[in-house]
Order: C-alpha cells, then structure tokens, then sequence
C-alpha cells in the first residue's frame, strides 16, 4: 500500500476567505451594497461637520424653507434643519438597527441552536415560546412597552431585541436540527465533548453564512421596524430625532413641503438597499449552493 | 395481464445482425465550475442493440451518469453537450425541450439512482403511471389506469389494485424502484437508461430489482445502458462492458472478454482491487495508487498515467485513442497490444503490497462482551400530541465477544439492528436490557467520571462517510486535537500526538492546516480513522468504514487498517452492507435479521459452509465480478423485504421469507418454525460457529 | 415584528433545504451534474424512521381530515385565549390610565383620579387578579369589552372598526398570495430571464420601502391620477364618504375607498410571497421527482406546473398563518396614511390614550386574524397534500 498519499494537485488548499471575497467581489450589485453602505456610515459620522446647525437649533428666520445653499435640505416648521437632523436621525437608526441587528443574531444563534440539540423539554418549551410570539402581533406589545418607556434610544434596542429574536431563532432552530443528525455531531458526542461545547463548535459555526446574511437583512427589518414605531409615535420620540420621527413630521405636508418627507424617506431606501445588496451578494458568496449563485457568474 | 408493445424499430442493418436502437457518438459534456470547465464527458462512442444490455462502469467523477443525463437530455441548463445521440437514426442533441419531450418516455425510458427521492410524493403511484401513459397515448382515464395496475403487477407490487391508489412514501425502497421502472417501461420504449439502480438498495432487494429489470427488458425488448459502480452487477447483468475514467471510455469489450482479459491498466487494476466474495480471505485486495483526477483542466497526456504502472514517457505527450484490439473489443493504452499478446503480463501490473494479508494470528483478552442486548424504540403517531402506537424492537437479543486483535463483522440489510447495536455499545450507557462490558467494566455502572472518561477513549468510532463525519469548518489539527481535548489532554501533548497520528495513517504532515474540503475522498477516511486513534482505543467501531470510498481507494483504506489493528492489537467491531469487503477484513461474522444474530462464526466458516437459511440466501445474492460465475451458479432470491420490526412473528423472525421453511414436510417442525424462537446453537458440538434454526 | 421580518424568515426557510456550509466547490461542480450523491442517509435515527415507516392506509379519510382540521383550530383558539389574556397584563402594567385625567382642569387628587376610573374596572388600586377577573367575566359572559378610561365603551367603537379593518386585511392577504404566487409561477421556468429579473428588481426594491413612505407613495400617485383624469374616483382619506346613500353607491363608495389602501398593503405583502414561493419552487425544480417526470415525457414546463408547483405551494400555506400579524401591523401604518378609522388607526389611539381595554381589544382582533388564516392555512394544506389525509 501507498504510505503516503500524494495531495492531488487540484485540490486548492486555499483558506476559504480568499475564496469568499473573490466571489463577493464579482457581484456588482454587493459592491455597490458596500460603498453606499460606507457613504451613509461617513455621513452620519461626519455629515454633521458641513453644516453650522445641530438639529435641535431652531432658526426662527427660515420656517418651512425649501433646499437651499444656507439650509441644504431646506428646514421645517420649527425651523430645524432639515440637513442636520437627517444626519443625526440616520445616526441614531444606523446605531439601533446595527446593535439591534447583531444581539438579535447572537441571542437566536444561542436560542435557536441551544433548543435544537438538547432537544426534549427544553426543545418543546422554546418553540412554544417562539410560535407564540411569532402569532401574537408582536408589534402591538412592541409599541405598548416602547410607549411607556420610549424617549430613550437605548431602552429601544432593548425592546426590539426582545421581541426580535424569534424568527432567526426559528430558522436557525430549523436547520440545526438537520445539522444536529450531522455525523460530525454525533462523532462528538462519541468522544465525550460536552453539549454546550458542541453547540458553539459545531453547530453554530455551520450556521454561520446564514448568520452573516441575516444579520445583514436583520439591520434592514429594525430599520423598517423602527421607522414604522417612530412613524406611529411610539418609537424615539422628541427631542430626539431618527429617520422614523423625521417620516411621521413630514407626511403630513407631503405636497406643500416635499422636502420634509423625501430627504429621510430617500435616505431610509438608500440604507435598506445597500444591507439587502450586501446582503445578497454575501448569501451568494458564502453558499454556492444557492439558486442565485448557480448562475452567479452570469449575473 | 398483456401489455401491448409498440412495434420494435425494424430497420436494415449495414452490415447484418441487428442495427443499434441508440447510437452516441463523439458526445462532449461540460459543465461550468468556479475553477473553471469541467469537463465530465470527453468523446464518448457507443451502441445499444435492441434486447441487449450495455454496461458503463466507473468510480465516482468518471463521467458515467452524465452521459445517461445526456442521452435523456436531462441535463441542467448550464451545461453544454455536442456531438451525436441518435435514436433509431434522430439526433438528439440540439433539440428543443418540446421535442425531446415526445422521445423521452415514449422511446427512451429511464430508471434512477435513488428511488426514494424520484416518485412526486403528492401523487398516488396509480396516477403517476397513468399520467406517463396518457402523456404519449390517448387512453381515456379509466384505461390508463386499468394499465397502471397491469403494469404494477408486472413489476412485481402485491396487490397492485389496492396499492395503486397508494402514494409513494407508503412504499420501502425496492418497491418504489420498482415503480420507477414500470414507469420507465411504461410505453414500452426501445433504449431504457438504468442510472445505478441498485446502489440505494439492500444486496437481497437488489437482486430482485434486477429481475424486474430484465422482466421489463424482456417485455418491451428495450436495449439496456446499465450503468453502476458495481463490477459484480455488470458481470451478471450485462452483455458487452464500457469502463469509463476521466470522462473517457478506457476500454469497451464484451462482458466476458473483459473480465477474463482486461487489457487496459486501470481496469486491470480495479479488477485487482475490488473484493470478490468467493476469493479466499488471504487473496490481497491491490490498491491502485494515487487518486482519480480533477476534470477540471486536466493535463495532456492520457489521464491515468499518474497512477498507471505501465506507463511510459509516450502517454504524457498526447491522449491515446480507442483502437481495437483483436478478439477483445477498444481499448485505450499504447501499450493494448503488448497487453492483450502477454508481452507485458498484466498480473504482475500490480503487485500485491507486502504485509498486506490478513493474519489469522493471535487474538488477546476479550475486550468486549455483550450478551442478552435490546433495545427499543416507541412508534408513536400524531404531531401534537404524541400518541404511542406500537414498539420498534431494533434490537432484540444480541450477544457476542470481541477480543483485542480481531475483527468482528456485524452483517445485515437495514433495519436489521445491526447499527442500533453499535450504538448501544457507543453510548456508554446501561442498556435497556442485557449487558454491555467494556474492558471488563459493566457500562450500567456506577462508574466514576474519571473511569467513565477513560471508557470513553477506549471506544471509538469510524463512520461510513468521511465528508460527513469530519466537521467541513475546521481543520485537520483541530479535528484530531478534538477528542485529545475532550479527555483533557494539555496543548503540547495534543501537537506531538497529532503528528504522530498523522504518520500512523500515512498522512503528510502538510495536511494538518486543511479543510477537509480539501482532501480527497481516501484522505478523509484516513483522518477519520486517525481521530478514533487519538485517545489510544482498544475497541474501534467501523460503521461502514469503505462503503462511501471508490473501488480503487477502498482496498488501500481496507489494507491500513488491517495493519492498524495488527501492529496496536486493536479489536474491530465492523459493520458493513458489502459481504465481499467483510470476508477480506473480518476474522468473525454475525449475521443479523430483525434484531436476532441468526449465525455467527469465522468467516471462514461462514462463506463455506453458511448454516442459516438467510445466511445462504445473502450470500447467494452478492453480485460475483465473474460473469462466467454469475451465469452458472445457483441463486437464491429471497421474496419480499426484511419486514419492519413493530410486529415480530411470535417464532423464527425469519420464517415469513424463509425458502427452507415452504420445503419442509414435517408439519411438526413447521410448526416449531412459527411459534418457537430458535436459540443460537453450535453447529457442531464444541464448535466456534453457531446459527438459530429448528430446521438445520 | 413587522411584514419585512416574516418575508425574511420565510425566505431564508425557503433556502434552508439547500443550505449547505460552503467548502467544496471544485468538488460540488462535478458532482452536482453526475448526481451520484454517498449513499449516505441520516442513519443514526432509528425513532425518526419508524414513525415514518409505521402508517396505515387510512379508512374514514373525511372523518381523519376532518379531526386534522378541528384539532388545530382548537390549538389555535387557545393561542387566542392566552394571547388576549397576556396582553392585558402587559397592558395593564404599561398603560397608565391615570395620566388622562392629569392634565384636566379643575386638577384632581390622585384618589379623586382612581375614584373616576373605578366604574370603568381600571381602578389601579384595585389588585390586577380582580380586575382581570372581572375584565375576563365580561368578555365571556357579555362579550364587553370594557370601558375607555373616560368611559366610552370599547364595543361600540371596534363593532365598525372590525369590519373595515378585516376587509382591508383580507383582500390584502388574498391579493398579495396570488400576486405573489402568480409572479413566481410565471418567473421559475425561465429563471433569470428579462421578466424574472425585472419582477425580483421590483420586489426586492419594494422589500426595503418602509410602510409609511410607500403608502404615501400611493397616496401621491392616486392624487396625480385624479388629477390627470380629472375625476374624484380614488379616495385617498377615509373609509367611506358621509354623505352616500343607498346600496349600490354606498358599496361602489365603500369599493373606490379601499382600492389605494388595499394597494398599498399589498404592494408591501406581496413581495415575500414571491420570494419566498420563488425559491420553494426552484428547489423543486431541481428535485429528483421532476426530473423523473420529465423523463416520462413531460416538458419542463409541464413537469413544473403539475409536479414541481403543487409540492411547492404546501410551505407556503403553511406560513400563510404567520404572516398575518406583518399585515396587521402594516395596516396599522396604512391606517393611519389614509386616515382610516380602522383597529389600526383605533390601536396608536387607545395606546396614545392609555386605553387598556381598547389596546386588548386590538391585540384579541389580530390574534382571531390571525388564527382565522391559520385554520384556511391548514385546510389549504389538506387539499394541496394528499398525504395529510392518508394519515
């Protein structure tokens, strides 16, 4: 017999990153993702610099202004401008949907993976926790706990992580179960590795394309979510001001002063489009298996 | 029951005999890669003459089910094919969805690999046939069906008219294949495409599938493209052979030119390397070296030189072409002739590997002992609230001894238990009933962790499919540093004991940062097995340890272990589908059915003398790669399936499908076959080898 | 959460069948063509298999069907009951009826203020077990569900709201499932092709439009429509008109009302249908079964429409049920663009209000939406799958 096995030359023994990037990188749409992505995280950092007004300054001189060189994205009927507060709103979006986004992932990996291997009771209890959040309009006990507590951006992304986690954890639930039948699995157990040890080693790294993408769409859901709560006033309420806040003061004048709606709204789609972008272009990258990335070259 | 047929294609031939039903000639099949075209297919030439069968063999990757897909022009979109399919003198190729439609089904029939996938599980398996019928025949409804059942009874499906109106997942496995046959004869088509039919299917259930095969060949008179992995199969099933590697037909031949005389290296070598069930146990099994090659920008050159011992420097400049050879068929070699005439003798291609036999030698203590074993599962219905509904008995009287040294084969189809009861002894845990000793410590305890922890590394397990078993996100270190760490071995030892393990298994040390994603099939199992010996073992569990490995890497991965357990006194608990690898590998052989060991003893023993009627009957149905064999010798086929294990009979488990028990004469004993389990038994008085039957 | 959330779990779920940790790629192109798989199952799960190997042929299908049904309709009453009972501990605990009557003049006491609010049963000093208790009692025995804490009772604003709210639901469901199943349908069989690229571009950009904006958007274009036409047939506030009267006005009334808000709602809810019912449909396509129908003679298109489209389409009516709640909440949004008087528009109320009995009232309504879909869910289930009914 042959004691030692030639490697076969075509077989790459590349790291998977290099490979990753390379396929993200052929997606033109992910890079676009990423730019506008970047643009919009320099802007709410840095946006604030170009213009003299913070957003609570009210300039009693200017009311309802459209765009203008001294009020770029003109001003409301406070005399806040519009410019300023686009930049801070965005700010305070980007940073709930990110934070909200990544310990709603954290927490559903945990969650979701943890009832799937243990499975039994705990298994059983989880998933009637889950299914029954899942059906009880979540949004309406959303709004009831942020309206008494809102105000505060940071009891926010409290509140939307809590009643966030249960559709990752479902899905993730769901294919750990099938990973938890894995070979790789049981050949663990066999070796005596502790269950928990497995569920971190094993079952949630494999997870882990589906958890980049979703954390990438879980920033765009608490976007939408919490432009829809401060839309309602149920949200981040005044003083403060987020792109939700910004929507619900423009609505109402949306044909005598479209300046007001159209900044935060454009500036909401720009953020939702690039993390789907991205989103997309990292599902493809990461799981080749995928329908879309079938043809990815083709794209 | 009378199936009318569609006349067959009666066309002059050229050159007398019957003109061929299917003609591929020069066909090219691409598909694209992220590392760039592969080219699964290159310039692939045969016939198909009505009635008769031809057979494509190849390992995994040689192309051989993409031509099938070509041939029915099922391939995906992405694909590219060229070159010529003529049926009955049509092209195929180039043609638009719409048109192949009309062929296939009614000219072309195809039958799948997995049987339990390919049946639409929404449709009663009555209403899948009738609609295939009513796709190329105006039948009314009510015909159609009426069809239907005919052609379920003719493959074979009891009751055909009750069970028509059953939906697919209502059947096991065999019956469902054959379903996917009636429907692939179901208009009597001329060319009827058979992509590995048996390889999902248990060796006795097999047998009876090829049976309905060649009744469906006979009824329709369909030419046959038979293609497997299976050299046994083809030796029994086919009439003239095509070995494929590397997207190429190496050698084509009739069946028995081809067994008796293969001329080209790489089939002289699988011939070597595959393990016959009726070669004696210290025929060694030769490995070809190396591994097969990527299709992806292969190298000039004929694709096989790598591992060819043949070779010469000629074969790296240009591809050689098929050139027949006298009185044998085509064979693609420079060096066919020098073969075929005996200049270069083709038995000394390959020799057999020093030290590779198997030694009957000296066996230690026992490190091993189960005795009295059950287990049982609930059968419970409902999802919401589980309701339990009967009792699975996956295993229920179970005893044997391993000793360090030898091997011990549990064999059996599935559901016979014989996993359950690896498990059991995996678990570490006390068994529902019956006992379980690991070197010499009962497992039901009370043990110390620190004792349990130390059972624990002396038990460990290889599984059957090396990709799956081996974590894809991590390394070839953190793999095997895994269970070093589970048993709390510190940093240092782990590195020098995975370098270690790594020599132990002929593995370069520069695979250790791999994913195993990128190793090749024969390197994982080897990392597999390099991992149970992590924590010094005595007992190692193979559960199928070559079943998912090619032919010409199996035997190397067989022939290691072997040496394995000779040189650290390991002792194997083996269990494996395939009869031929275990009476190469197995010392000993307990033969399982419904939970119950029916006969155990050397397997010696057992393949010469088998006592137990089920015993004959398994061993009878393992395909010979011996055409000359397959034709002569006696075959048992065993009606039906192993029945599910929820209802045991109250006597002989065996005694429903037992062909010994409908011969017996002697009412009194039938009558102890069905109400008396029989007990394992010495064969002869003081004798190692034991079977449980009232009859023998 | 909200409509975004349900589309896309839903859609990862649908991914979740091909789902694979992404290593092997030289080796996955050669294998996916020549479909030799390892003959490898999941092996180690003797339970598993046998519940699915132990089955009857059953007699009595209608009846088995029948209890199929009525068993999970009774699951579903119970989410009902604990749902609503939950809410009105949450709601009792964050609303605070009290703050009404603060800022009222003359200025009250605060045990004047729990003095007013006692006949309405929201009474703080009153321990919560006894409130419920008696909140719970009316409900059951009376079907009233309380006062507002200024005393206006619940039942006579949601009798109205019910009906305009749960049309608007509906016909958004009805429409967004067919829109999103027919676009999918007409996209799977030619996959990338000018159509299936321009309808993903569509729905993955309408995916990321926030509730608000595209109900404005709506609003916007119905007015520009108007205008350009020079009529008043779409309404863009309001559910009805005050002044109609008469059957068939009040209903053509009632109809030229709903058209924009319906639109709105189902231009955001049809999205994950398509989807999602997309990709079920492409991992069907790529199944064993359709291959072996094809290879009985049936076109590609054929073997997708009668194999591939009814398998597919059995996933999807069973997330039918949790899809509901997304199109609640963006009826809330839509509601409130339109300026409907729905539950929608009723829930920012009461909660804005501290209604703790409105607030209730909302929450019992979605979650009876919601069991309601889910029940038509699994009758949809029953009839796409046969098996259920063998079972």
């Amino acid at each position: 017999m042959t004691t030692s096995v030639i490697p076969s030359a075509a077989r790459p023994a590349a790291g998977s990153g290099r490979l990753y990037l390379r396929r993200f990188a052929r997606n033109r749409g992910a890079l676009l993702g990423v730019a506008l992505f970047a643009l919009l995280v320099l802007f709410s950092a840095f946006g604030g610099l170009f213009s003299p007004y913070a957003p609570t300054d009210a300039d009693f001189t200017a009311l309802t202004q459209p765009p203008g060189a001294a009020h770029y994205f003109g001003t409301n009927q406070g005399g806040n401008d519009v410019y300023a507060q686009a930049v801070h709103g965005l700010q305070r979006s980007l940073v709930i949907a990110v934070s909200v986004s990544a310990l709603t992932i954290v927490l559903a990996a945990l969650i979701g993976a943890g009832a799937a291997y243990l499975g039994g009771r705990v298994e059983k209890l989880t998933l009637a926790v889950i299914h029954f959040l899942l059906v009880v309009p979540s949004f309406l006990i959303l709004a009831l706990v942020s309206h008494r507590l809102a105000g505060d951006w940071r009891v926010l992304i409290v509140v939307l992580t809590v009643f966030g986690w249960m559709t990752t954890a479902r899905v993730v639930w769901s294919l750990s179960t099938s990973l938890r039948e894995r070979d790789y699995v049981l050949a663990a157990e066999f070796m005596g590795v502790r269950p928990w040890r497995i569920v971190v080693r094993h079952i949630i790294p494999n997870l882990g394309s589906l958890l980049v993408v979703n954390l990438t769409l879980g920033v765009v859901a608490t976007v939408l979510s919490e432009t829809a709560l401060s839309f309602l006033g149920f949200g981040v309420q005044t003083p403060d001001v987020s792109l939700g806040t910004m929507l619900a003061d423009g609505s109402g004048t949306i044909t005598s002063a479209p300046w007001l709606f159209v900044f935060p709204a454009g500036l909401v789609v720009l953020l939702t489009v690039s993390m789907t972008l991205v989103g997309d272009g990292l599902r493809d990258a990461l799981d080749p298996t995928s329908v879309s990335a079938a043809s990815g070259g083709a794209r | 029951m009378s199936i009318t047929l569609a006349p067959a294609p009666e066309r002059p031939a050229p050159g007398g005999g019957p003109a061929p039903v299917l003609s591929v000639r020069d066909l090219r099949i691409t598909f694209p890669s992220e590392a760039g075209p592969v080219e699964a297919v290159r310039g692939v030439s045969f016939d198909v003459l009505p009635g008769r069968t031809l057979g494509i063999v190849g390992e995994s990757g040689s192309g051989k089910s993409a031509t099938a897909m070509g041939v029915m022009g099922l391939l995906p979109p992405t694909a590219r094919m060229s070159g010529e399919v003529l049926l009955g003198g049509r092209d195929l190729v180039g043609l638009d969805d719409t048109r192949l439609s009309r062929v296939r089904g009614r000219e072309i029939g195809m039958v799948f690999q997995d049987p339990l996938s390919a049946l639409t599980p929404i449709f009663s398996v009555g209403r899948l046939l009738s609609d295939a019928l009513r796709v190329h025949q105006s039948l009314s409804k009510q015909a159609a069906w009426e069809r239907a059942v005919e052609l379920l009874d003719l493959v074979g499906i009891p009751e055909p008219r009750r069970r028509a109106r059953s939906f697919p997942h209502e059947f096991s496995g065999g019956m469902r294949q054959r379903v996917v046959i009636a429907l692939a004869m179901a208009n009597a088509p001329s060319v009827i495409v058979a992509d590995e039919p048996t390889t999902a299917l248990d060796v006795t259930v097999q047998a009876q599938i090829l049976d309905v095969l060649r009744t469906a060949q006979a009824e329709t008179g369909a030419g046959v493209v038979l293609i497997t992995h299976d050299l046994g199969v083809v030796a029994g099933y086919a009439d003239e052979v095509a070995v494929m590697y590397a997207g190429r037909i190496v050698e084509r031949a009739g069946v028995d030119a081809l067994f008796r005389r293969p001329t080209m290296p790489y089939t002289i070598g699988l011939l070597g390397a595959v393990p016959r069930p009726d070669a004696p146990q210290d025929r060694p099994l030769v490995p070809i070296g190396g591994e097969p090659p990527s299709l992806v920008a292969l190298p000039t050159g004929c694709p096989f030189a790598d591992r060819c011992p043949a070779v010469l420097d000629r074969c790296r400049t240009a591809e050689p072409e098929a050139v027949p050879v006298a009185g044998h068929g085509q064979v693609a070699c420079l060096r066919a002739e020098e073969i075929a005439d005996g200049r270069l003798r083709a038995d000394a291609l390959f020799p057999a590997p020093a030290g590779s036999t198997v030694d009957t030698g000296t066996t230690g203590e026992v490190v091993l002992r189960v005795s009295g074993l059950a287990k049982t599962f609930p059968v419970t219905k409902g999802a919401f609230l589980k309701r339990r509904t009967g009792t699975l008995h996956a295993v229920s009287d179970v005893e044997f001894d391993l000793r360090a040294g030898e091997t011990l084969g549990l064999v059996g189809e599935s559901g016979s238990g014989k996993t359950t009861t690896l498990l059991e002894v995996l678990r570490l845990r006390p068994p529902e009933r019956g006992r379980i000793e690991v070197a010499g410590t009962d497992v039901a305890g009370p043990l110390p962790a620190d004792r349990l922890r130390e059972l624990r590394g002396a038990v460990q397990i290889v599984m059957q499919d090396p990709m799956g078993s081996l974590d894809p996100r991590l390394t070839v270190f953190q793999l095997l540093a895994e269970p070093l760490q589970a048993v709390g071995v510190d940093r240092p030892a782990v590195r020098a004991r995975v370098a270690e393990l790594l020599g132990l298994v002929g593995l370069d040390a520069s695979v250790t940062e791999r994913f195993p994603a990128a190793l090749s099939g024969g390197q994982r199992q080897r990392v597999g097995i390099a991992r149970a010996l992590a924590t010094r073992p005595r007992i190692v569990v193979l559960d199928e340890p070559v079943s998912a490995l090619d032919v010409s890497v199996q035997a190397g991965v067989v022939n290691l272990l072997t040496r394995l357990k000779r040189e650290l006194g390991l002792a194997y608990l083996v269990v494996a589908h395939d009869l031929a690898v275990m009476r190469h590998f197995a010392d000993r052989i307990a033969v399982m059915y419904l939970g119950h060991v029916v006969e155990s003893g050397s397997t010696e023993a057992l393949f010469t003398d088998p006592r137990h009627p089920y015993t004959e009957a398994l061993l009878s149905a393992i395909p010979v790669p011996d055409p000359r064999r397959e034709r002569t010798r006696e075959r048992i086929v065993l009606d039906g399936e192993q029945p599910s294990a929820t209802d045991l009979p109250q006597g002989c488990v065996f005694v429903d499908r037992c062909p010994l028990y409908r011969r017996l004469t002697d009412d009194g004993l039938r009558e102890r076959c069905r109400t008396q389990r029989p007990a394992l038994g010495p064969a002869a008085p003081g004798s190692d080898h034991r079977h449980a039957c009232h009859a023998r | 959460m909200s409509r975004h959330q349900a589309a896309i779990t839903s859609d990862s779920e649908g991914s979740a069948a091909r789902f694979h940790p992404a290593e092997s790629h030289v080796e996955h192109a050669q294998n996916r063509p020549t479909a030799t798989r390892p003959p490898h199952r999941a092996r180690y799960g003797p339970e598993r298999r046998t519940a699915y190997r132990d089955r009857r042929t059953g007699a009595r299908e209608g009846g088995a069907v029948l209890r199929h049904v009525m068993r999970k309709a009774v699951g579903w009453l119970a989410m009902i009951v604990v749902a609503t009972n939950a809410t009105y501990v949450l709601a009792s605990w964050f609303l605070d009826p009290r703050s009404n009557y603060l800022g009222t003049r003359p200025i009250r006491t605060e045990a004047e203020i729990d003095r007013a609010l006692a006949p309405y049963n929201l009474d703080p000093r009153v321990p919560l077990v006894d409130r419920w208790w008696h909140w719970l009692r009316d409900v059951v025995l009376h079907f009233d569900w309380g006062k507002s804490p200024v005393g206006a009772p619940v039942n006579d604003e949601i009798g109205f709201r019910v009906l305009v709210s749960g049309q608007l639901v509906t016909a958004a469901t009805l429409l967004s499932v067919l829109l999103g199943v027919a676009l999918s349908v007409s996209t799977a069989s030619r996959q990338y092709g000018w159509w299936d690229r321009f309808t993903q571009l569509v729905s993955v950009f309408l995916f990321n439009v926030p509730t608000a904006v595209a109900a404005l958007g709506v609003v916007l274009v119905g007015i520009w429509l108007n205008q350009s036409l020079g009529l008043r047939f779409l309404y863009v506030a309001g559910e009805k008109s005050p002044t109609v009267e008469g059957l068939l006005p009040t209903l053509a009334d009632r109809l030229q009302h709903l058209i924009l808000p319906t639109l709105s709602l189902t231009l955001l809810g049809y999205v994950g249908y398509h989807l999602t019912q997309r990709t079920l449909l492409l991992d069907a396509i790529d199944s064993d079964y359709v291959r072996t129908a094809r290879a009985t003679g049936l076109t590609r298109a054929q073997a997708i429409r009668r194999h591939a489209l009814r398998a597919s389409l059995i996933p999807t009516a069973t997330s039918l049920a949790f899809g509901i709640p997304a199109v609640f909440t963006g009826a809330v949004v839509t509601e409130t663009v339109f300026g409907w008087n729905g539950m929608g528009q009723y829930f920012t109320q009461t909660i804005a209000k501290n209604d703790v009995h409105g607030a209730v009232a909302v929450a019992a309504f979605g979650a009876a939406m919601t069991a309601i879909g889910a029940v038509l869910a699994d009758i949809a289930v029953v009839v796409l799958d046969p098996r259920v009914r063998v079972n």
